[in-house]
């Protein structure tokens, strides 16, 4: 009788406790909840608003409140030739680039270590195009690959022999988009060989030794043993990458101003154009709500693969 | 348990600091706008009320004023000097006034002053382009001019100056300087190629380009014939629409509709694309680097505005001893018009006591003392003013007369995406090699779903 009893106030304090933890772990979360619906729940909720609405800059100005347009801003963008090219430029851009990004990352990761004499020298050096601007960046190789006096042109004469005289990689509309994937992966690549490079550091050095003594060569340590540990960071590494990529916007229009003939607009550069060149905020927020459905479809399926992030 | 408890108020009371902090930041921000808004209409009021009294005028000049003047220039080191020499000297004169700058990029001066507009902090003044004109009207930002310096104020400048400040026949703006797009030529590399006059037409052009390629500077690097910008800048699109005007051809009606089936409009792109096929127009490049290669004697002739051989002079600043100017060629049926650009000051009303320090500072910057030393060692351009001398610039001589054939194009809100769509035609008959029939077909349903 007297166990029951005990047993009963012992399951109330624990209930109250429990009670108290949840309330506290609530408040603990309340910040957090605060400043996301501040700053990004209700900014995002306003854009996809806007985005039915008759919304320009005197809006802003007399304060008064977009009009409903029947979906007008939708229709002009299905019927705008660019949202399709747009769609398919900012896919392929940030595939290309998260997929090299991640290679040569990994790569460089590896060396670095490895007991190669200066490593943390090449550490240090290799952080610096992060640390640089990306409209700096963009200026830099705007001007390197500038098609009349750029250097990159005359340093492929001479290492040609003077057989390409011509090359001007932003200029082509075929190979533009390519131009500022080699920018972006030069800014890019140090901060993703970082986090690669913490993450194979973490990779227990016993479990490696265990392969060996097992007779694991190095091509099935890396794949069986060090990726799989790396999962989690990998996962960090690639949704940064993409979400990068998939907004980038300073790099293109600094550099190329999505042309030559359009061959390098993607959603963002059509968003800034239609809000800030063409002064329509509403069809800008039209593109940029569509950019964020492509965004969550990218997010769900990016997910879908890398699963969850036990690296067992 | 007590250190738990201990840990767990600390933490609590770290995250309503956080909250109360980042709630204080932004409610700091408002209360500023909201400050400023306060002060407008004290200054608003007070002005109204200084109306009423029998010595309004005298009241309202001695009551301190603050205007707020945006101004991109500022960050320019070629006019920072200049404009710190005009707030300095202005507010000497008038003791009651204080200019407050608000300065940003060029590229974001717009977004900076509507988005303070939208925050209840309008800027009186933005020192800007005639292009961002329908811009700023549109947002309901700008005032018609002769709200702020009286009606009789268009009288003192040249008539297509103000024309092309105007929308449906209001001044918007107020102009300082203006500039056709001039044909900048090297004078040596004519020499050389044994050419004695620049070209008229734009046939004499595709003489005198075949005459010039295939030269080459003295460290052998290649010379360009001619160039046209064709980058995707708005700047580029202006370019190409004056070279439409000069063929006769037009982009908008007088009402701001699209008009683009006339035979100069389609001659324009044949000749870029000539100009293409043959090499003689560097691809893609943007005015920057038209001067550039003009600065490093790489480009026998180009064009650009007055204010462009700045840019060259910054290069290389022997670039005067070879430099000529001409008026824009003759193509097809067209006289050889182009596109008058202007800087202007855009005007917003922010009361009448602000409006009043308004046009004494607009007075004051139009001064032949000031403005006229500006245009004359600064900034090479024609004044709008029909009482300011022309500059005495040797360079800008040989396009004088194209003041007079200029015209103003009608001004649209999209305007400046209209320019880029302008670039991606341009792109198209040249980098991409596309039939100029299909590349025009292309470009008029761009601009029709723009202009929607």
């Amino acid at each position: 009788m007297n166990r029951s009893k005990t047993m009963r106030v012992s399951q109330g304090a624990q209930m109250t406790r429990k009670k108290r933890d949840l309330g506290f772990s609530l408040l603990l979360l309340l910040p957090a909840v605060v400043i996301t619906t501040i700053f990004i729940l209700v900014p995002v909720i306003d854009s996809v608003r806007e985005s039915f609405l008759d919304y320009k800059m005197k809006n802003i100005i007399s304060g008064r409140p977009g009009e409903w347009n029947n979906f007008a801003n939708y229709i002009k963008l299905t019927a705008n030739a660019k949202l399709g090219p747009a769609i398919v430029h900012t896919f392929l851009f940030c595939l290309v680039v998260v997929l090299l990004q991640f290679v040569f990352g990994m790569a460089l990761a590896l060396v670095l270590n490895s007991d190669i004499k200066g490593a943390r020298f090449l550490r240090s050096i290799m952080m610096m195009p992060w640390c640089v601007p990306t409209v700096i960046s963009a200026l830099t190789w705007m001007w390197l690959f500038q098609p009349q006096y750029g250097f990159i042109r005359w340093f492929t004469g001479i290492v040609t022999g003077g057989r390409v005289t011509d090359l001007a990689l932003l200029n082509n509309p075929s190979t533009a988009l390519a131009g500022i994937a080699i920018a972006a992966l030069w800014k890019q690549i140090p901060l993703t060989t970082l986090l690669l490079l913490s993450g194979l550091q973490n990779v227990p050095d016993s479990i490696e030794e265990a392969a060996i003594m097992d007779g694991a060569n190095a091509w099935n340590r890396f794949f069986r043993i060090t990726l799989p540990y790396m999962k989690s960071v990998i996962k960090v590494v690639l949704s940064m990458a993409i979400i990068e990529n998939f907004k980038q916007f300073p790099l293109i229009w600094t550099m190329t101003g999505g042309g030559p003939d359009n061959s390098t607009t993607t959603l963002a550069i059509l968003s800034y154009r239609e809000a800030f060149v063409s002064n329509n905020l509403g069809s800008g927020a039209a593109v940029t709500t569509v950019w964020m459905l492509l965004m969550i479809v990218v997010v769900i399926v990016f997910n879908k693969l890398m699963g969850d992030n036990q690296t067992t | 348990m007590q250190k738990q408890i201990v840990r767990k108020w600390i933490t609590m009371i770290t995250a309503v600091c956080l909250v109360g902090g980042l709630t204080a930041c932004g409610s700091g921000g408002s209360s500023g706008a909201g400050k400023d808004a306060a002060q407008t209409s004290k200054e608003t009021l007070a002005a109204g009320t200084e109306k009423t009294a029998e010595n309004a005028e005298t009241e309202t000049s001695a009551e301190p004023v603050t205007i707020k003047f945006a101004n991109y220039a500022l960050l320019e080191d070629a006019y920072t000097d200049f404009w710190n020499g005009v707030k300095e000297g202005f507010e000497k004169e008038h003791p009651n006034v204080t200019i407050e700058w608000v300065t940003a990029p060029y590229a974001d001066i717009t977004s900076q002053v509507i988005t303070m507009a939208g925050a209840g902090d309008k800027c009186d003044i933005v020192f800007g382009e005639n292009t961002w004109i329908s811009t700023y009207e549109d947002a309901g930002f700008a005032v018609p001019v002769s709200d702020v310096l009286g009606e009789d104020f268009v009288s003192g400048f040249h008539e297509n100056a103000v024309e092309s400040c105007s929308i449906d026949g209001t001044a918007y703006g107020v102009p300082l300087y203006v500039s056709p797009f001039i044909l900048y030529y090297n004078t040596d590399i004519f020499k050389q190629a044994g050419i004695d006059n620049p070209p008229a037409t734009y046939d004499e052009l595709l003489a005198d380009c075949e005459k010039i390629n295939g030269m080459k500077t003295a460290d052998g690097n290649v010379i360009y014939p001619f160039g046209q910008t064709t980058a995707s800048v708005p700047i580029s699109g202006t370019s190409i629409n004056s070279m439409i005007y000069n063929f006769g051809g037009q982009v908008l009606d007088a009402d701001g509709n699209l008009s683009i089936d006339n035979d100069g409009f389609h001659q324009t792109f044949e000749m870029l694309q000539t100009l293409d096929d043959k090499g003689y127009n560097p691809q893609n490049a943007k005015l920057k680097d038209l001067r550039n290669l003009f600065a490093l004697g790489q480009l026998a002739m180009y064009y650009d505005q007055s204010w462009g051989i700045a840019g060259v002079k910054a290069i290389n600043k022997d670039a005067e001893t070879y430099t000529k100017s001409a008026v824009p060629l003759k193509g097809g049926s067209g006289d050889g018009a182009s596109i008058l650009s202007a800087a202007v000051l855009i005007l917003a009303d922010n009361g009448d006591a602000r409006k009043e320090a308004v046009k004494e500072l607009i007075e004051y910057i139009l001064r032949d003392e000031v403005l006229g030393d500006y245009l004359a060692n600064i900034v090479p351009a024609y004044p709008a003013m029909k009482s300011m001398s022309q500059p005495d610039n040797a360079v800008l001589t040989g396009a004088a007369d194209s003041i007079s054939t200029a015209v103003a194009s009608p001004s649209i809100p999209q305007l400046n995406d209209l320019n880029l769509e302008l670039d991606t035609l341009a792109q198209a008959v040249t980098v991409s090699d596309e039939d100029v029939d299909k590349a025009i077909e292309e470009f008029r349903a761009s601009a029709k779903t723009l202009l929607q």
